[in-house]
């Protein structure tokens, strides 16, 4: 097998390429020759074309089975994730570490909630309506202007102090700051099957801080709940204008200098909190730290 | 080397010119200088000076106890002995240097596919200490995939080790049988011992039967005769005895050398070499010293593990460049180039081709071919020529009545195995006379005890030729040693060289005829030369012209088929001159040796196999050469060769053209003749280019008279026209052959050790037959690899695609890389080794033998169709499998392009899908386990499509029929299985990242699978309609 075990010497190997690559003898290109090239390359631009037909044509009859309103399975969306504003992250999660006296440092915090609070203005309300029956509200047909269904309005002054309206730092700098918290929008989704209503219950990580006074907090609204009008929300196609309720939570007694841990849950029959691996299903756990 | 090994033979063909100068002593054409030629060369100066010292033949008993210290009466003392025997060391044969195992071991590691597999290891940990330098709390998900891509590594590479070394270890018990003794006189006393514990001087005695244990110097002999037919290739039994007759220590009959056998007789020797140091053990050195070469299947996974890796490295780099310029994070890039390594190579194929392989290794040690290299068992199925030994191969290896001339006619007999089935006219009263002859001329007998054995196959003591008449008249008329003991022997003289005849005189049966009856037997002109009468229809008639010149043409005839022709005749020696009581002196030869009855002529054989004739049709059929190497005479040689279909009954050599034609050989068109009988001598003369123009114009040849080393020039040739060679053999001289050779085949039963150790397979029943059905085994499994290959390439596509569709258009990751490895280590495992159990699609013994350079394993166009055609229609069915979950879910599939950075942001737990809902992170996790495990469903639901296609590569489907391979259906089963396992079982560990998947998906990519199936069957139906157009050609794998 001297044959199988001769060794080419690098230019007969270029060569060997070369003559691949043009090969002038068969005039053969990459090992076709040009009509060869242009017939396989046909082929492939039919067979492609012929495959991209059926597959838009898959995806196509697929978007037709799909309802437009509801996703036809919501297994995997249960319970609603919880999330908090302003929303600063560190290496662990969420942490707000602020200094009072330093403007700076807590300026940022209350740009986020003016920003987040911007679509809460009567102005971007302004296509919703007002309810204030504190029942489901079920709408089984399509009333509002264009097909859709009504959506209740949230305006950023149901926050009172933390709306930023009377307190534009949201106090923040005087160490007792407001937090905004939201929770996600699940089509369909009711928080309870008899009229309870969801609150908001916000309270140190007790694990870290059995040592501490238990922690104060003013809600708004009142009690920190969100009205159940609110509910169910329909998707996007049918309330375009849809906006979540929100509670805010005031921290009246946080220790200075000393890092804390807040952790919020929604009180609701349908609300879980103790998914082990979702640390934001149905409750939001934040650091808190501030200085002075 | 490969040049210089050249030169190195080369010598041997014409180097009787070096041999003369270098030691003048020698006169002529001794095997043994040529491979001394070759030691020297190979700069083994030191043990050619020993060589050329072998005088022991030369010296008296005197010198040589001188010599080696040792006495012919008492032996060796054993202190002498145990000084030896620590000196030289044990009387065996050095195995062949084999690797150590830790060497073989790691080979399995770094080869193929494997030092990717660690490249992608590797950028593993580095990945996860660049995120480790960044952020001390990374996640450990890449070190998890490293530590299980190194664990696949050594697992498959353990796996290879161990179907390698189990393979292997069949060979090695089988050498290690026998258990060899010797008688030895050590002490003064004799006591048997282990062959290997001879040490040189030891004085020991052989008798019939046994294996000569060393060289040795004979000292003594009765009527002892060896088979050097292991050394020297020649059958013929040589005498032995204590004089020198002969310079040449090869030639002389003083010396008899270690691995022959000694037939009969017993002598008393010198040992004189041990070990490494005797003949044979140097010629086992030296086919050791040979290179493995790389087999042609492996050259073939070589080639296509460059193209895989090939694809791999650069669809890395481009999309890594990609990736750079889209100004993903380089820690990214990196992970998405291991996903794209790791989507290219097919992990689990190793350990399928290695299963496949030793499935058909057992297929074939059913069926009597031993393979020793897993490897060799596809060289054997691109075979193109066959250099196949007469002798025991094509031949039954054993003297048979072929032909009877009474009666001024031929009869032919049955040379089969059985021979029940004679069917020549036994009527004429000369065949009376004729088998008298037969029965009581005869010196041979049965062996004892074997009356259960049938006839043919029973032991006979006494020589080829007359045991074969035994045997013949043994079938014909029933008990022959009745019938010679109802004609008593009264006197009688043995066949010798110088008479040519054997006679013997008897009582007749009818107590009325008080007669002698004379009979002889002999070359068949002695035997007429001694007659004056011939009988014809049981009447003596005078031998006239007529008569004698019919039986010239008889014998010309006989002996032209290269049959040996007895001659046989009797007389009835007058009541009045020899009576009952006259006293027959063979000595004085006191009775008449002339002027006897003429009866007839009988002609023996070794006859061919029964079954060759059709292999050979078969090997011809299918486009391989068979090529005959004899050492035996060239009209036997042709005569077999025709007889066999080596030289098929319409073509002709040269000569039968000079003689059709009545011209003279030299004005004959050589390129008229297809066939070719060609001696030794005339192949010593042949220059290279010679040999080449023999090999290439002739399709039919014959090499008779030719030594084994010529095999090895043969072999050479016919490597030099590209041929895959496969060579028989079973001498110790044959072994640089079958070293050589691209696949080297021993004889089981007559093959010595040195053969099998060089050998690549070894046929247990030494039939020619056999090596056709392993030459059937061997091209179905190229053609099922190809199967296999193809069924495991397609599916890298749809495990690549996402990747690049996921770095493209920025969609959450349709397939994550432990998905990937499940599909190649588990769900495909099984169904791609069902595919070595598919049966040929066509008689697969019409076909030409493949091109070794053209006709490769993976070619473009199996890489083509699977990569693009299949491959992506897989993907396709397994993207709608993906969009569809996610769709369903609420991200319908716009809402996905380009989501991938919101996507993958951990700090963002409300990202909106297309309905308005929000989603966390972790739910957005989940949702993407479910659709790497909806994609891994529809994977493995239209790889069931695809191992139902690759069942056959022309046929449709149902010509191959649905269920002949029930293991393709246990593969699918286990497919399915595995599947539903991970899906359902392993859920909850969360860095497999396997979500048990509803129902409902399972079925998402049916349609697709049934896409990829009728489209397959199109592409088929075209092939087979359409052969040779341009369809053929780009779509036929």
């Amino acid at each position: 097998m001297a044959a199988l075990q001769e060794k080419k010497t690098c230019s007969q190997r270029m060569e060997e390429f070369r003559h691949y690559c043009w090969n002038p003898d068969t005039g053969q290109m990459l090992g076709r020759t040009l009509s060869k090239w242009v017939w396989i390359s046909l082929y492939y631009v039919a067979f492609y074309v012929v495959m991209s037909g059926l597959f838009a044509l898959a995806i196509y009859s697929l978007m037709q089975t799909i309802d437009p309103y509801t996703p036809d399975y919501q297994d995997q969306l249960k319970s609603p994730g919880v999330t908090l504003r302003p929303d600063v992250y560190g290496e662990r999660g969420l942490q707000i570490f602020y200094n009072v006296s330093d403007n700076t440092s807590w300026k940022d915090l209350t740009q986020t909630l003016h920003m987040f609070l911007s679509a809460y203005s009567p102005e971007a309300q302004e296509e919703n309506i007002n309810c204030s029956s504190g029942q489901y509200f079920i709408q089984k047909e399509f009333h509002a202007p264009n097909h859709t269904k009504f959506s209740c309005k949230f305006t950023a002054d149901m926050l009172h102090n933390c709306s930023g309206l009377t307190d534009p730092n949201f106090g923040f700098e005087e160490g007792k700051p407001c937090f905004i918290i939201k929770m996600n929008r699940i089509v369909n989704f009711l928080p309870s099957n008899n009229n309870t209503v969801p609150r908001v219950d916000c309270t140190f990580l007790e694990k870290d801080h059995k040592d501490f006074k238990p922690l104060e907090v003013d809600y708004y609204p009142s009690n920190g709940t969100f009205s159940l009008h609110y509910f169910p929300y329909y998707g996007k196609k049918a309330q375009p204008h849809y906006s979540n309720p929100l509670v805010a939570a005031k921290f009246l007694n946080i220790p200075k200098n000393k890092e804390v841990i807040i952790v919020c849950k929604i009180i609701a029959e349908n609300v879980s909190f103790d998914n082990p691996h979702d640390p934001y299903e149905g409750k939001v756990e934040f650091k808190l730290k501030i200085q002075k | 080397m490969g040049k210089e090994k050249q030169e190195i033979y080369s010598i041997a063909v014409n180097g009787t010119k070096d041999i003369e100068r270098v030691d003048t002593e020698r006169s002529d054409e001794g095997d043994g200088k040529e491979k001394r030629k070759r030691h020297s060369k190979k700069d083994h100066q030191k043990e050619l000076k020993k060589d050329l010292d072998l005088d022991d033949h030369k010296l008296s008993t005197k010198e040589l106890e001188d010599k080696y210290g040792t006495n012919i009466v008492q032996g060796l003392a054993s202190t002498r002995v145990a000084e030896l025997l620590a000196q030289n060391g044990p009387n065996v044969l050095t195995p062949p240097k084999e690797s150590p195992e830790i060497i073989k071991f790691l080979k399995q590691m770094v080869g193929g596919f494997s030092s990717l597999l660690w490249a992608g290891a590797v950028l593993c940990f580095i990945a996860y200490l660049i995120e480790f330098s960044k952020d001390k709390s990374a996640s450990m998900d890449n070190v998890y995939l490293g530590v299980v891509l190194i664990m696949v590594v050594i697992l498959t590479g353990m796996f290879a080790y161990y179907q390698e070394a189990k393979s292997t270890n069949i060979i090695a018990s089988f050498t290690k049988m026998i258990p060899r003794k010797a008688f030895v006189i050590r002490d003064g006393k004799k006591r048997e011992i282990p062959a290997e514990h001879l040490v040189v001087g030891d004085i020991v005695e052989i008798k019939g039967g046994d294996q000569i244990p060393a060289d040795i110097r004979i000292l003594a002999s009765q009527g002892c005769k060896v088979d050097n037919s292991s050394l020297t290739g020649e059958s013929k039994p040589q005498s032995r005895t204590c004089h020198i007759t002969h310079e040449n220590p090869l030639e002389t009959k003083n010396i008899s050398f270690y691995s022959t056998t000694c037939l009969e007789g017993t002598a008393t020797g010198m040992v004189i070499n041990t070990g490494d140091r005797t003949v044979i053990g140097r010629i086992a050195l030296l086919a050791s010293s040979l290179g493995h070469e790389k087999t042609p299947i492996a050259i073939e996974i070589e080639h296509f593990v460059h193209i895989v890796a090939g694809v791999a490295v650069s669809i890395g780099i481009v999309f890594f460049i990609i990736a750079i310029c889209m100004q993903y994070r380089v820690l990214d890039a990196v992970i998405f180039l291991i996903g794209i390594i790791l989507a290219n190579v097919p992990e689990g194929l190793v350990a399928a081709v290695t299963v496949s392989l030793s499935l058909t290794a057992k297929r074939m040690a059913k069926k009597n071919c031993l393979v020793k290299n897993l490897e060799a068992v596809e060289t054997l199925g691109s075979t193109s020529i066959i250099c196949s030994d007469k002798t025991g191969t094509l031949t039954q290896n054993r003297m048979t009545v072929a032909h009877l001339w009474f009666d001024k006619q031929i009869y032919q007999a049955d040379t089969s195995e059985n021979q029940n089935d004679q069917i020549f006219d036994q009527s004429s009263a000369t065949w009376a006379s004729l088998s008298k002859i037969v029965t009581l001329c005869n010196r041979a007998e049965f062996a004892p005890r074997q009356e259960s054995v049938p006839i043919m196959k029973k032991v006979v003591m006494g020589d080829a030729s007359e045991a074969a008449l035994l045997k013949f008249s043994e079938v014909i008329m029933g008990d022959v040693i009745e019938r010679r003991k109802r004609n008593r022997k009264v006197a009688e003289i043995p066949f010798n060289s110088f008479n040519k005849f054997q006679l013997s005189i008897h009582e007749t049966e009818d107590p009325n005829d008080q007669r002698f009856l004379l009979v002889m037997k002999g070359a068949p002109e002695r035997i007429l030369e001694k007659c004056s009468t011939i009988m014809i229809h049981g009447q003596e008639q005078p031998l006239d012209e007529s008569t004698a010149e019919a039986f010239q043409t008889a014998y010309m005839e006989l002996g032209g088929l290269g049959e040996r022709v007895l001659g046989f005749c009797h007389l009835y020696l007058p009541e009045d001159e020899f009576p009952d009581t006259y006293t027959f002196d063979v000595e004085s030869m006191n009775f008449p040796t002339s002027d006897l009855c003429f009866v007839g002529l009988i002609s023996l054989i070794d006859p061919p196999r029964s079954t060759v004739p059709d292999a050979v049709m078969k090997c011809r059929s299918a486009g391989i050469k068979v090529i005959m190497v004899t050492g035996d005479h060239p009209i036997t040689a042709k005569a077999i060769a025709r007889s066999v279909g080596i030289i098929s009954a319409n073509s002709e050599t040269v000569e039968d053209i000079a003689k059709r034609l009545k011209i003279p050989v030299e004005q004959v068109n050589k390129r008229e003749a297809k066939a070719a009988v060609v001696s030794g001598m005339e192949l010593k003369e042949m220059s290279p280019e010679e040999l080449d123009e023999l090999l290439i114009y002739h399709t039919e040849i014959v090499f008779a008279r030719t030594s084994p080393q010529q095999k090895l020039i043969i072999v050479e040739g016919c490597q030099r026209q590209d041929a895959v060679v496969a060579v028989t053999g079973d001498g110790v001289n044959d072994s640089p052959a079958l070293k050589k050779a691209d696949i080297g085949i021993a004889m089981g039963f007559a093959g010595s050790d040195a053969a099998k150790n060089a050998a690549d397979m070894v046929l247990l029943d030494d039939n020619f037959s056999s090596i056709v059905t392993g030459i059937e085994e061997g091209r179905l499994i190229f053609d099922n690899l190809k199967k296999i290959i193809a069924f495991t390439l397609t599916k890298n596509i749809a495990e690549l695609i996402p990747f690049l569709i996921f770095i493209i258009a920025g969609v959450p990751l349709p397939i994550g890389t432990m998905a990937i490895l499940f599909i190649d280590l588990g769900t495909d495992v099984i169904p791609s080794i069902a595919l070595a159990y598919e049966k040929a699609e066509s008689d697969i013994m019409s076909w030409k033998p493949r091109h070794k350079k053209k006709d490769r394993l993976v070619n473009h166009q199996l890489a083509l169709y699977s990569y693009l055609q299949i491959g992506i229609l897989q993907s396709v069915g397994g993207f709608f499998a993906y969009f569809t979950v996610y769709a369903v879910q609420g991200f319908k599939p716009d809402r996905l392009l380009y989501l991938r950075p919101l996507w993958e942001n951990g700090i963002l737990n409300d990202l909106e899908d297309s309905y308005g809902q929000e989603w966390t992170k972790y739910q957005r996790k989940y949702l993407e386990c479910t659709g790497y495990t909806a994609y891994f469903v529809a994977v493995m639901v239209q790889q069931i499509a695809d191992v139902i296609i690759r069942k056959t590569r022309k046929n449709s489907i149902f010509q191959q029929g649905l269920f002949r391979n029930k293991y393709i259906w246990v593969g699918i089963a286990s497919q399915i299985i595995i599947a539903v396992i991970l899906s359902c079982g392993f859920g909850g560990i969360p860095i497999l990242n396997f979500i048990t998947l509803w129902v409902q998906y399972w079925f998402v990519a049916v349609p697709y699978a049934i896409v990829i199936w009728l489209y397959d069957e199109f592409r088929k139906l075209l092939i087979r309609r359409y052969p040779g157009s341009w369809w053929d050609k780009t779509m036929y794998y």
